[in-house]
């Protein structure tokens, strides 16, 4: 359970009110983010693993403040990048996700066994010692996901996961997304997959306009992103 | 295949066989010897056997000898610098001995795994850990790893970028962008490593215990939202 309480961010730097306050209560399994760049979508999920602290109120998941209680929260939710290349540090597959588990497990072994069964349960197995730089971009995707999922987190924050990725990467990563038993947060400009949620956030000006069915925010989404775009052609 | 620069690469060398521990005291006290040991003799000596040491595990040729431009570069404008000081013959002495080093440095990556060398800084901070966290000390040294190769892509992918804008013979079109790629990407970095919780120190849950306490080396079943 994610709960936002009045929980708003400012830039400290201009002032600019990049999320107005915003109480929220998501427990759905699958909850999308969708609004057009510059809404405050990346600002409202990185308040969910602590990557940015609410400047008013507070966010709490699972009961636990974001703000207090930081690295707990961050065990609880995995997040996912869009550039994978920024989340893979080590040069191999198996070291990259083996890094994750550094905290967790302790012996090689038992930490390389997991790795490896993080790596099979995405499809990787097979590229588990190859250097990260010769993966292709989807592959390094599913290798930040294999790194985020192997430590067990009970929420996945995805910040556009497949913004980056050709159509057949897209489609498994968001069949895998699809079938993760976590709850999943996924910012996305694909609206396929923001219909295929439960729940949709509709963000405009840094503020929640629509909170609700998918189909309708989406539709909602198209028919504002639609007239302003006429309103450019007119202008 | 620039990125392969440096990157550790599976052989069966004696250098791959050492074990890590072992390897990075030995680059050390080599790495004191080459500067301490004095005159063209002694140089020449180091220079000659550091190469030695560093062809022994069979790095990859071309992005050796490639990712080898930038140190050679940096070697020859620190030996100019004191070249153009005066000293003429230490400027030489300088030079050599300095690549010699980074040869060394270069054989110890090539040979040794990453997460070996992490595990092996990690263990020996570990005495300090009241001080310094150990983890941190192992990340740190991974993220200088890595970032060797990520540099060097930026530098030649702003590189390419320049020439294709007709700036090929400005250095200001492409150090300038290559900068600010750089600062971004480990602005990413510095985030990602947040989120993985990999900067954090383990906190102790509600029970008292830590994550490691509670969480072992077992594997745990996936769960569900509530």
């Amino acid at each position: 359970m994610i709960e936002f309480r009045n929980a708003s961010v400012v830039a400290a730097s201009s002032d600019a009110v990049l999320l107005a306050p915003t109480t929220l209560a998501l427990s759905e399994r699958r909850v999308s983010v969708i609004g057009a760049n510059g809404s405050g979508k990346s600002t409202l999920v990185r308040l969910v693993n602590g990557l940015a602290m609410p400047t008013t109120g507070s966010v709490l998941v699972n009961g636990r403040d974001t703000r207090r209680q930081a690295s707990s929260v961050r065990h609880d939710v995995g997040f996912l990048f869009t550039d994978p290349s920024s989340q893979l540090i080590m040069p191999t597959a198996i070291e990259d996700v083996a890094l994750s588990l550094r905290r967790t497990i302790r012996d090689k072994g038992a930490r390389t066994t997991a790795a490896l069964t993080a790596l099979d349960e995405i499809g990787l197995a097979g590229h588990s010692h190859v250097s990260v730089h010769s993966l292709s971009g989807g592959q390094r995707q599913l290798l930040a996901l294999a790194g985020v999922l192997a430590v067990n987190p009970s929420i996945l924050v995805a910040d556009e996961p497949t913004t980056l990725l050709d159509l057949r990467w897209r489609a498994h990563v968001d069949a895998l997304l699809d079938a993760l038993p976590v709850q999943v947060i996924e910012v996305t400009h694909d609206l396929d997959a923001a219909e295929r949620a439960d729940r949709t956030l509709f963000l405009d000006g840094g503020k929640v306009v629509f909170d609700g069915k998918p189909s309708r925010a989406v539709a909602l989404y198209r028919d504002l992103m639609s007239s302003r775009a006429e309103g450019r052609a007119d202008a | 295949m620039l990125d392969a620069f440096g990157v550790y690469h599976p052989r069966r060398t004696p250098l791959h066989l050492l074990p890590p521990w072992v390897k990075l005291i030995g680059l050390a006290l080599s790495a004191v010897a080459i500067f301490i040991l004095r005159g063209p003799t002694w140089t020449l000596v180091g220079l000659v056997a550091s190469l030695a040491v560093l062809a022994s595990t069979l790095p990859p040729p071309r992005p050796t000898l490639r990712g080898l431009w930038p140190i050679a570069l940096l070697t020859v404008l620190m030996g100019g610098y004191q070249w153009f000081r005066g000293d003429r013959a230490g400027a030489a002495e300088f030079a050599a001995d300095f690549l010699a080093v980074a040869c060394l440095a270069l054989a110890l990556t090539t040979s040794t795994r990453l997460d070996d060398a992490v595990s092996l800084l990690s263990r020996a901070f570990r005495p300090l850990r009241h001080r310094i966290s150990p983890d941190s000390v192992g990340l740190v040294f991974a993220l200088t790893a890595r970032a060797i190769p990520e540099i060097t892509t930026i530098l030649g992918d702003s590189a390419d970028a320049a020439r294709a804008r007709g700036l090929a013979k400005s250095p200001q079109a492409t150090l300038v962008p290559a900068a600010v790629r750089t600062f971004g990407w480990a602005l990413g970095v510095g985030e990602a490593i947040t989120a993985r919780g990999l900067a954090d120190d383990p906190e102790p849950d509600s029970d008292g215990e830590t994550p490691e306490d509670t969480r072992g080396n077992v594997e745990y079943p996936r769960r569900r939202p509530a």
